[in-house]
């Protein structure tokens, strides 16, 4: 079907890349890679080396790159485009935090982290981190107990699955502070100090039962810089291929030179199964029950004209912008609100507009009207 | 649907279990109307013809042929037709971790055509909601270990000479929800956490080429300027081969929804890499541990390890015409009808495409069609004689990097049924006689053997 195209090699490959460039090398070329008038596929670089991800890459070959014409004249000219950040700058984007670099200094305790979490947090991950309504739960238990559930498979439908929490599966501890402090809370991210990241990443380790360099993150732990240093999760090595160190990128490289550690096929492909190609065991499996159909909005393929908008949907709204913390806590028609609108409705519209310490963002966080805003305010109130 | 199954489900999209299904369990009750049912309405003027009687849409003036249209005014960026109104993106509760701000929207490939998907059709998915970028304050940095450091504004950014590539993203949890067993009774969220468009930009290479990288460099960190400060780490045999930093889709902006205005593209690979809001590239000697590549984002094998740093999208392929959603209708023996599909491999260019009427026991050549590019959906076809009988279709796809897609059995007892992401198993509908399609998979029960060894369990009924 298809004819591998031998084309010469572009000579104006730019010398700073060139180790990195890819030309096209007969011997690791693909097997039947390109149709006619497209350059074919090599399986490694022009290094020598494998390609990372297991795939091929098209080395351009007289001006073009698989079926694409290559405009050659840029690479090997220099554009000076842009500045160079000031010190500032740098320091104020550069705020990964990862094995090889500790957050900022700084210290919080497991009973200051338990208050701003019951302040800031629990309306969406739960009590003690338990989840719920789809957010993601944030510990089940023991760490090291759960850890060694990784190994659970649900082959029989009514096993438990393996538990992927923070204690039991991430190899990190840095990627929590990283991310609490960037990421979170949810509807206001960027807004906790890092005395604050501090606490909460406390709170977390103490939920998750863990210990640290031999102590036990219990409710009168404090947290600091050197302690995290310390940090070794149950996890650390639960995972494949190994990324870190020197040898990390070639660990990834041969990783995915053998297919049968992902699970991936390799054929000639004149030798592929085209009769008798399944396990004689394989059997058509239908989905249980009616499946998963409560699809927003409904399924339709109907060419017809759409019904009317009837102004301002509530509920859509509530569902868009509230429901993420209100769902749980102050619920649409929940007996909370009694002790909230005692002072007559006005002010919880005051309240709700402006926002309040207590964890409620002035209008949620979103952009209605004031109109809107009360309108939804009565739905949340009243339950209708 | 037992709760059971729906909490299984739910753990299956984010790896996350919740205790709190009440109102979930309220959703279920109201039992949606089957895709089948609501397939089935339309204005078929072709029934007047066969019965010998005149067309009365071609026997009187149409409606709207007889009054002036709308002034080319009206609609400056336009619009669909209003009867398109039902080709759009869904959601389900089931794949939002707790609001719809951390959540993903699926695009309509039962309604797609060719291998362009409008922007306003791609794929939605974000961590901290749709950011909405002012591109007068954008700023891209780039540094660590590199000579010099860079900042550049959007409109420097784009002074770089530009590149146009055809590239598919998709969200390596397509098909993830099914690893136990099919879930959705639908192409849209059976196989549309994935979208193809036309991207322009610049290879992130050519940026680099002048800020003296220093030989240490491994990987670096994309992060995003959006409210879940988005980053994964990448390595850099992929950004000096491949890796784009892109501002153009299908020939305007990128959508917010995309990143506006700028991405990072990397062919191929998971969609979660393709950063969005794109703020910050550091060169490091290290990989990052960012959330979404060890939280999320690996997977999980029998062995209890996971492969964490799973790239590209493997080689896959998907029916497209006929759907769960656009059955066969109207259909006699002997009629002539044109089975389509997508096929796909985020590790080369598709070579070849072959379809099952029995599920995948034995195949036949597909025919490709139309634009075959590297890491891009391809469409392929086979015009079919229909025969008044029940038939399994299924699709299986080869690549140029030496893959050919595997059964669900072949994958399953390598990687478990446990990993979430990176699901490329043979993908299989049930056509009934009256045309109607039934997702379902063709597979063997496992269990462990005494070893441990995940192995098919012969005795299972
Ligand atoms: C409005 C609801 C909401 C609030 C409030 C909130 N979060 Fe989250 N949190 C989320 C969502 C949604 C995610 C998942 C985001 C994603 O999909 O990437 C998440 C993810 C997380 C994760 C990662 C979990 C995992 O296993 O991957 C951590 C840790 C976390 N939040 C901590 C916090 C902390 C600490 C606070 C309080 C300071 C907080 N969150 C407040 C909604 C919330
Ligand atoms: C980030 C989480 C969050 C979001 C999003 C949110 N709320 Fe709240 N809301 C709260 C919390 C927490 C409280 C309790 C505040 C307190 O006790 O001070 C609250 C309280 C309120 C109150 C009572 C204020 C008072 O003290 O009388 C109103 C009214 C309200 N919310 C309306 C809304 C509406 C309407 C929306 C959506 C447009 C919304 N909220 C979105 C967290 C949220």
């Amino acid at each position: 079907m298809f004819k591998v195209n031998k084309l010469i090699i572009s000579a104006s490959i730019a010398a700073s890349a060139a180790f990195f460039m890819t030309a096209c090398n007969s011997e690791a070329s693909a097997s039947g890679a390109s149709h006619s008038g497209a350059t074919a596929a090599s399986t490694a670089y022009a290094n020598g080396k494998a390609v990372i991800d297991g795939g091929v890459v098209y080395p351009v070959v007289n001006g073009k790159t698989s079926d694409y014409v290559v405009d050659t004249q840029a690479e090997s000219m220099t554009f000076n485009y842009g500045r160079t950040p000031t010190a500032n700058e740098l320091a104020a984007w550069d705020t990964d935090v990862t094995h090889i670099k500790l957050p900022p200094e700084g210290s919080g305790s497991v009973e200051e982290g338990e208050e701003l979490y019951e302040a800031q947090c629990v309306m969406c991950h739960g009590d003690f981190g338990s989840g719920g309504g789809g957010y993601p739960s944030l510990s089940k238990g023991n760490a090291v107990e759960l850890q060694k559930t990784l190994t659970n498979q649900r082959f029989d439908p009514d096993a438990d699955g393996p538990s992927r929490f923070f204690g039991s599966y991430w190899p990190q501890a840095s990627t929590m502070w990283w991310y609490i402090h960037d990421g979170m809370p949810h509807p206001m991210s960027k807004s906790l100090s890092v005395d604050e990241t501090y606490a909460l990443t406390a709170y977390m380790l103490n939920i998750n039962e863990m210990v640290v360099d031999g102590v036990e993150v219990d409710d009168d732990y404090v947290l600091d810089q050197e302690k995290f240093s310390k940090i070794v999760m149950p996890n650390v090595d639960g995972f494949e291929p190994e990324i870190r160190g020197k040898d990390g990128i070639e660990n990834v490289r041969a990783y995915y030179q053998d297919a049968s550690n992902f699970g991936g096929q390799k054929v000639n492909p004149s030798e592929r199964c085209m009769k008798d190609c399944l396990e004689p065991t394989a059997k058509p499996t239908y989905i249980a029950g009616t499946g998963i159909s409560d699809f927003l909005p409904p399924m339709s393929t109907v060419r017809d004209l759409p019904k009317e908008e009837g102004g301002f949907d509530v509920k859509a709204a509530y569902e868009s912008a509230c429901a993420m913390c209100h769902s749980a806590f102050l619920a649409p028609g929940s007996s909370d609100w009694d002790s909230y609108t005692g002072e007559g409705m006005d002010v919880v519209y005051k309240k709700g507009l402006a926002g309040t310490e207590g964890g409620m963002p002035a209008k949620g966080g979103a952009s209605f009207t004031d109109a809107e805003f009360k309108t939804i305010v009565d739905y949340l109130v009243s339950g209708k | 649907m037992s709760n059971k199954e729906i909490k299984n489900s739910q753990t299956d999209i984010e790896a996350v279990a919740s205790d709190e299904l009440s109102d979930r369990r309220a959703f279920f009750k109201k039992a949606a109307l089957s895709v089948g049912a609501l397939a089935g309405t339309s204005l078929l003027a072709n029934e007047h013809a066969s019965s010998g009687e005149d067309d009365p849409f071609i026997m009187h003036h149409v409606k709207w042929g007889q009054k002036l249209g709308d002034p080319v005014t009206k609609n400056r960026y336009g619009m669909p037709s209003k009867y398109e109104h039902n080709v759009t993106r869904r959601n389900t509760k089931l794949l939002a971790s707790g609001n719809f701000q951390a959540s993903i929207a699926v695009t309509p490939i039962h309604e797609s055509m060719g291998i362009i998907t409008p922007n306003g059709l791609f794929f939605s998915r974000s961590h901290g909601g749709v950011a909405h970028v002012d591109p007068n304050e954008y700023r891209l940095m780039i540094h660590g270990l590199v000579e010099k450091p860079l900042v550049l504004t959007l409109e420097q950014l784009k002074k770089y000479p530009s590149v146009t590539r055809t590239h598919f993203i998709e969200c390596p949890a397509n098909g993830g929800q099914e690893w136990r067993g099919p879930q959705f009774n639908s192409l849209q969220f059976a196989k549309g956490f994935m979208s193809c468009a036309e991207w322009t930009g610049v290879y992130l290479k050519d940026i680099l080429k002048d800020l003296g990288v220093k030989p240490e460099a491994k990987w670096i960190l994309a992060e995003g300027s959006d409210n879940s400060e988005m980053g994964r780490t990448i390595p850099m045999d992929k950004v000096m081969d491949d890796a784009m930093i892109v501002w153009g889709q299908n020939g305007e902006a990128l959508r917010p929804e995309q990143g506006y205005p700028v991405r990072i593209l990397l062919p191929g690979w998971e969609g979660n890499l393709c950063v969005k809001w794109l703020k910050r590239i550091k060169l490091s000697n290290e990989p990052f541990f960012a959330k979404e590549e060890t939280s999320k984002y690996t997977a999980l094998k029998p062995s209890g390890k996971a492969i964490q740093h799973f790239y590209a999208n493997e080689v896959n392929s998907t029916v497209t015409s006929p759907s769960p959603e656009i059955p066969w209708k109207d259909v006699k023996v002997g009629d002539l009808i044109e089975i389509e599909g997508l096929a796909w491999s985020g590790m080369g260019t598709i070579t070849g495409v072959d379809i099952s009427f029995d599920g995948g026991k034995n195949y036949v050549e597909a025919n490709l069609k139309g634009l075959v590019l590297p890491k891009c959906w391809t469409r392929w076809s086979y015009i079919y004689k229909y025969e008044g009988k029940k038939i399994i279709l299924a699709s299986r796809a080869m690549d140029d990097a030496g893959y050919i897609q595997p059964t669900v059995d072949q994958e399953t007892l390598i990687t478990g049924i446990e990993a979430v992401y990176h699901r490329n198993g043979i993908e299989t509908w049930e056509v009934a006689p009256d045309g109607t399609v039934s997702h379902m998979q063709m597979r063997s029960t496992l269990k462990r053997d005494e070893t441990g060894k995940v192995v098919i369990d012969k005795e299972a009924k």
